[in-house]
């Protein structure tokens, strides 16, 4: 028997084909396991502070850099070319606002001599992204110095780098919440004016009114000249104590300290050092917007735009496609209509998402949105308020595309509810209504979530239709914030996705932005994996229930 | 009794439902009917919608009366009529160069602009040029003047628009130098040539051609430079035919002269000399070689001809190959007129021309050979004119009436021909399929083919899908057949998690990480593309040689685990070993220096012709295999593993090998499932757009070179819809781009649909 078996398992023919189609999943897992690997490293390692290294070499091998014979940077890339040539190093060296350059190549033969000297300090910038170079000393505003060899120098950087950072959330506070609130103020008076000077007659009222404007504005104006002083004078602040430091290939340079975003040793901080700022940095990339044409900084305002989409392309799309599912479900007789219909929906789900971006732009941004603007935005006009891509087109349009999805979804958990469930409730003598209402669809919720789940999924990780409908490289502001109406249904958003996009094709220095679009995707990943694992787990979870629950 | 009716009473009122409760359900019965057909309907109206923006590119013009106007009594004065830009000011030109305005608008009646020619000369001929809006006059002493016959709008405080004529006239120039008479003269300006050809009678009745070419000062200060007489020609030997007419280039490069045997004599006016490029017949196949007339269309390239018969022919200048220069071919042969056209009337906003006879007028289009509008007038058309805009259409008849007509026209260049056929546009030695929507210069033709965004479109899915579909394919088999049942579980939701990638991710990854990784090691990846089938079978045998118990000792179905590390391993070793195969394959010799270079990226074109990018298709196809390989794989897993358990342990136990089940038995009883997923993968990787997008040139190319790029019609979209002004007919050119994919990826995702109800029936029938 036991040999039988053997046989069986082990020496059938066409064992060979066995193996060529394990080759088949051993090829799709590996694929997926490298790229997801890929990424999640390029990605991770984007945070991670590596050391610095000094290199001394002869002028005449990096031109790049004219005739310095010395530098400080991150090795980003030792690689052999071709057999004949030497290991080619590639250096991150920092400091563009003197080298004009972010990386530089060399020949490891030409360089003469490669150190990792302890007190080499790496300074993130407001501007020119990081500097790399030894610190000199600081210098106050009565010309005190702290000379670099003190031993409380870090301490004292550190407490006025915070300090200037304090400023700095004050300075922006009264710059974009205050000032942008009497700039909002200021160009509603400018339309009410408008519309008042629209009339053919002003009548005394009228007249009035436009006094009042008047004084308003003027009200607006000084608030505006104080505010604007008090930011000037914080901004002064923001450059009396300076930071001198000098570069490896020997160029000193001042900075103020409120240029100064982060600073650390990277040769002398330890595991858990480089830990922390490994965390500060993925805080920071979270939490905080872009800086330097996207290249730095963080990428809050596009995780916020990519959620407040998704979320409202949800809140959409969820009632019409349980709605729709109801109906197909529930109500719809079964014909040639139903099946039909079934069929069109089913497709429609695998209707490439440009062809609902090209539908969205000309219905929704041109035909609906410029109706729009000119019956409540004519003042406005030839501003597009409505009639230009924004956030409700975009919601509005990728809830079109993936309500197939939801429909499909839906319709299957609806119609995976035991028709036992169903005539007992009616039996009892509930109307139909509250049995779909009290019985099938809590019933069927956790399948209705998965779709919605799936459609989240798609709609956050979907870039090419809303390229033509309003997704921006930098949005000035969110589409919610503190400003009345809260919700800014017209305001152009910023998307991971496009994000990605933006920063590795359009982006002027590419090779200095790829850092940031890898940390991007890795993040986009993150997000639509967990959303999709989400659903697969809630799917998961509901079959094992209905396995139970049958009759 | 009373207890008994309470108690059915009760009855009642606990069977009966509430009010309030029934009329909240009929209520939510018919919301949610009409909701759920409105969704629906909204969902199907995006086709609707889609449809009716690409409507207007395949209707013909529409042409409607606006007014009619008596200009003059004496029409046999008439030179030309010709109307402004906003269409309020037609003028009549006449023979004696006076030129008659009549305000259609205002109420200033008819303006007589008096003679615009005087200064003492007699005229003996008279000319006008539509296109440029020249009027030439040659006079009995051999000289010659023009006039540009311009318009001068000026807005009152209202921005009311008054329309004023503006005539401004040139010195008179001696044309012939001997003092003869004019019997015709032509002249034509551009940038560099000024030049004018006519004919002299000399007092002896000879006729000579001659030409003569101006010449303008050049000034600092715009055009206002000095004309002066330039070289001089004598043409009269060349032609050794009777000649019939004689056009000069509106931009002066050169000149067409036809004589009255049917041939054409093309001079170009190059580098100060004037000389005798090219002479052709236009209908020299048909019996009667007669030319009726020529004149040029917009652009000064191609030359509508009119045979005596009304066939209409155009031809355009493109450089002969053989010759190494620029010369006349026929580009376009359109359907004939019903006699012979006695007006021909350019367009001067695009190719478009009008053409009159008798009754008969036709508007036609050069650039796609269509005839856009045609009909028969009760009046006899002795004039006509298409209006600046190309929004007007202006016919003078018989008895001196001008009839002003409505043109709407807003897609003349669409068509099916321009979207689908070969068009041969100005400045191409023959016709193609290109897409080229856009142009640096104001006399430009769109191009708007979408064959070579089809065969982009096709090229990205064709590599994607030899890529994935064997992959994707065993490894489903794989999966529902041989793997262990435990696995099966974790593998599925890990293809589901590849499926959802986001293929803006792909797309990045394909173009900054994956194409400069290929660009140097091709010969990696062919060696890779060898060794792994080879490591495979390697790994077979040396499994079948292990003893017994080795191979009882791991179970059945987990051999993928066992062949991941070898693939992996191969892999490493076949990268590595890229270079070397490089060195021994793929070797070129440097013709100057005679170097021998071993690089991949110039052995491919030496050796196939074809061109090498870094961003290829390749490298797209590669990646769309990770959007397209779950796709397949989840759905023919399904049909796969959804075969009825009686058919697999049938065979089995009948002694059929696991393989031989598999592919005896359940492979075929779920083909149409299997095809069903290839279906959706085609139509996935058709419909694909960010990896695309980013990963190739955009090039519209037409060839399947593996290693060069492409333009798919979802990355055309993405890539110039947003320059496309709205309702334009390159705004409507990308819905139909849209409308193709719709249709392609719709008609795919049906059959496949169809497919899978077809298998789900055969398997309802099985059990």
């Amino acid at each position: 028997m036991k040999a039988i078996r053997k046989n069986s398992q082990v020496s059938g023919k066409g064992e060979i084909g066995v193996w060529f189609s394990s080759l088949g999943l051993s090829l799709g897992l590996l694929m997926i396991v490298a790229l997801l690997g890929v990424i999640a490293y390029n990605g991770l390692s984007v945070f991670w502070p590596k050391r610095v290294v000094q290199v001394e070499f002869d002028p005449q091998s990096a031109p790049d850099l004219g005739s310095r014979s010395a530098v400080a940077g991150i090795i980003t890339s030792q690689k052999v070319k071709s057999q004949e040539s030497p290991e080619e190093w590639r250096l991150f060296v920092g400091n563009k606002d003197q080298y004009g350059i972010s990386y530089s190549y060399f020949d490891r033969d030409s360089l003469l001599k490669v150190t990792q000297p302890e007190d080499l300090l790496v300074l993130e910038r407001t501007a020119y992204g990081k500097a790399i170079g030894y610190p000199e000393h600081i210098s106050g505003p009565s010309g005190e110095l702290v000379s670099a060899e003190h031993p409380e120098f870090a301490e004292r950087l550190g407490s006025l780098v915070r300090e200037c950072q304090d400023r700095g959330k004050e300075i922006r506070k009264l710059e974009t919440r205050e000032i942008g609130a009497i700039h909002e103020a200021l160009e509603n008076l400018r339309l009410q004016q408008l519309r008042l000077e629209r009339q053919s007659e002003l009548s005394s009222k009228d007249r009035e009114a436009l006094e009042k404007i008047e004084k308003e504005r003027a009200r607006y104006e000084s608030l505006f000249t104080t505010l604007a002083t008090q930011a000037r004078s914080l901004r002064d602040l923001q450059t009396s104590h300076k930071l001198q430091y000098r570069l490896a290939s020997g160029e000193e340079i001042d900075l103020p300290i409120g240029e100064i975003h982060r600073f650390f040793y990277p040769n002398q901080i330890g595991f858990w050092g480089r830990a922390a700022v490994f965390c500060n940095h993925i805080k920071e990339f979270l939490l905080s917007e872009p800086r330097e044409a996207n290249t730095e900084g963080g990428v809050f305002p596009a995780i916020f735009g990519t959620f407040v989409m998704t979320l409202f392309m949800c809140v959409i799309v969820t009632p019409f496609g349980v709605l729709a599912a109801i109906y197909l479900c529930e109500y719809a007789k079964d014909g040639v209509f139903v099946r039909v219909v079934r069929i069109a929906i089913n497709n429609l789900a695998g209707v490439p998402s440009i062809v609902f971006g090209v539908f969205g732009l000309g219905f929704f941004v041109y035909l609906v949105g410029g109706t729009l603007d000119e019956l409540f935005f004519s003042l406005r006009l030839p501003t597009p308020t409505f009639g230009t891509g924004g956030i409700l087109w975009a919601s509005l349009t990728l809830a079109l595309m993936t309500v197939p999805v939801v429909i499909v979804a839906a319709e299957e958990a609806l119609t995976s509810v035991s028709p036992g469930l169903r005539e007992s409730s009616m039996a009892c003598g509930a109307s139909k209504w509250q049995t779909i209402q009290r019985i099938v669809l809590p019933a069927s919720a956790p399948g209705v979530l998965t779709g919605m789940i799936l459609a989240m999924a798609r709609g956050a990780g979907e870039v090419a239709p809303l390229m033509l409908l309003g997704v921006v490289k930098i949005a000035p502001s969110l589409p919610l914030d503190n400003q009345f109406p809260f919700l800014h249904l017209d305001r152009k958003f910023m998307h991971l996705g496009f994000h990605i996009y933006d920063l590795g094709f359009q982006s002027p220095d590419s090779e200095a932005a790829l850092p940031m679009v890898f940390a991007t995707t890795l993040l986009l990943i993150v997000l639509v994996v967990v959303l999709n694992l989400a659903a697969i787990l809630i799917r998961n979870r509901l079959r094992r229930k209905y396995q139970i629950a049958g009759f | 009794m009373k207890n008994q009716s309470q108690s059915h009473h009760r009855t009642l009122e606990r069977f009966q439902v509430s009010r309030r409760i029934g009329w909240f359900d009929r209520f939510m019965n018919h919301f949610i009917v009409v909701g759920g057909l409105m969704v629906i309907a909204a969902v199907m109206g995006i086709f609707v919608f889609i449809f009716l923006q690409v409507a207007p590119l395949f209707h013909g013009a529409e042409v409607k009366l606006l007014s009619r106007h008596k200009l003059t009594d004496t029409v046999d004065s008439v030179v030309a009529v010709d109307l402004d830009e906003w269409g309020e000011l037609p003028v009549l030109i006449q023979k004696d160069g006076s030129l008659r305005y009549r305000d259609l608008k205002g109420d200033r009646g008819i303006i007589e602009n008096g003679q615009v020619f005087q200064a003492g000369e007699t005229l003996s001929s008279i000319h006008y040029n539509s296109l440029n809006r020249l009027l030439v006059a040659g006079s009995n002493s051999g000289r010659f003047a023009y006039a540009k016959v311009g318009y001068r709008p000026e807005y009152d405080s209202l921005s009311v628009r008054t329309v004023h004529p503006d005539v401004t006239r040139s010195d008179w120039f001696d044309l012939s130098g001997k003092g003869e008479r004019i019997l015709f003269v032509d002249y034509g300006e551009g940038d560099s040539n000024k030049l004018a050809v006519g004919i002299c009678l000399d007092s002896e009745g000879n006729r000579h051609v001659r030409a003569v070419s101006l010449e303008q000062d050049l000034s600092l200060f715009g055009e206002g430079g000095k004309i002066s007489l330039g070289a001089r020609f004598d043409l009269t030997e060349a032609i050794d035919q009777a000649i019939q007419q004689i056009d000069v280039a509106p931009d002066g490069g050169l000149v067409l002269i036809v004589a009255e045997n049917g041939e054409v004599f093309v001079f170009f006016n190059q580098g100060g000399k004037l000389e005798l490029g090219q002479r052709f017949e236009p209908f020299g196949d048909l019996p009667d070689r007669r030319v009726g007339g020529a004149d040029f269309l917009l652009g000064d390239t191609s030359a509508v001809f009119t045979g005596w018969e009304g066939e209409n022919r155009v031809y355009s200048l493109s450089l002969d190959r053989d010759k190494g220069k620029r010369l006349y071919a026929r580009t376009k042969e359109f359907e004939p007129m019903p006699e012979l056209p006695e007006g021909y009337f350019p367009g001067v906003r695009n190719n478009s021309f009008l053409l009159v006879g008798n009754h008969h007028a036709s508007l036609r289009f050069s650039t796609t050979e269509s005839i856009r509008w045609q009909r028969n007038f009760e009046f006899e058309i002795i004039r006509g004119l298409i209006g600046e805009k190309y929004d007007r259409l202006g016919f003078l008849d018989r008895t001196g009436t001008f009839h002003l007509f409505h043109l709407r026209d807003p897609h003349p260049q669409a068509g099916l021909r321009a979207f689908l056929g070969k068009v041969r546009y100005e400045g191409q030695a023959e016709p193609d399929y290109v897409w080229q929507s856009t142009g640096g210069t104001d006399d430009f033709e769109p191009k708007l083919s979408l064959v070579p965004l089809i065969i982009g479109s096709l090229k990205g899915t064709l590599y994607a899908m030899l890529f994935a579909a064997p992959i994707a394919l065993l490894g489903a088999l794989y999966t529902s057949q041989f793997l262990h049942p435990k696995w099966r579980d974790h593998v599925k939701p890990t293809m589901e998690i590849m499926a959802s990638l986001p293929s803006v991710v792909l797309g990045f990854m394909a173009a900054l990480w994956l194409a400069p990784l290929l660009d140097t090691r091709v010969p990696s990846l062919l060696l890779v593309l060898l060794g792994v089938p080879c490591a495979t079978l390697a790994c077979n045998w040396c499994w079948g040689q292990l003893p017994h118990r080795v191979r009882t000792s791991i179970p059945a179905g987990l051999e993928f685990l066992l062949l991941s590390p070898i693939i992996l391993i191969t892999c490493i070793l076949c990268w590595k070993a890229g270079p070397l195969a490089e060195e021994i394959l793929f070797v070129v010799t440097n013709p100057e220096t005679g170097e021998r270079v071993a690089d991949f990226r110039l052995w491919w074109p030496e050796f196939t012709g074809a061109t090498y990018t870094q961003r290829n298709s390749l490298v797209v196809g590669f990646m769309m295999g990770f959007a397209v390989i779950p796709v397949i794989f989840s759905i023919a897993e399904d049909s796969l593993s959804n075969v009825p358990k009686s058919l697999r342990s049938g065979s089995l136990a009948l002694g059929a090998s696991r393989w031989q089940t598999a592919v005896n038995i359940v492979l075929p009883t779920a083909s149409p499932g299997i095809i069903s997923a290839l279906l959706i993968g085609i139509s996935r990787a058709l419909g694909e757009t960010m990896i695309v997008v980013m990963a190739t040139g955009n090039t519209p190319l037409k060839d399947f070179n593996i290693f060069s790029g492409m333009r798919a019609l979802s990355a055309n979209i993405v890539v110039e819809f947003p320059q496309a002004p709205f309702q334009g007919t390159l705004y409507r050119t990308l819905f139909l781009g849209a409308l193709t994919l719709f249709i392609m990826t719709f008609i795919i995702n049906t059959m496949a649909e169809v497919l899978r109800q077809h298998l789900r029936n055969r398997y309802k029938a099985v059990r």
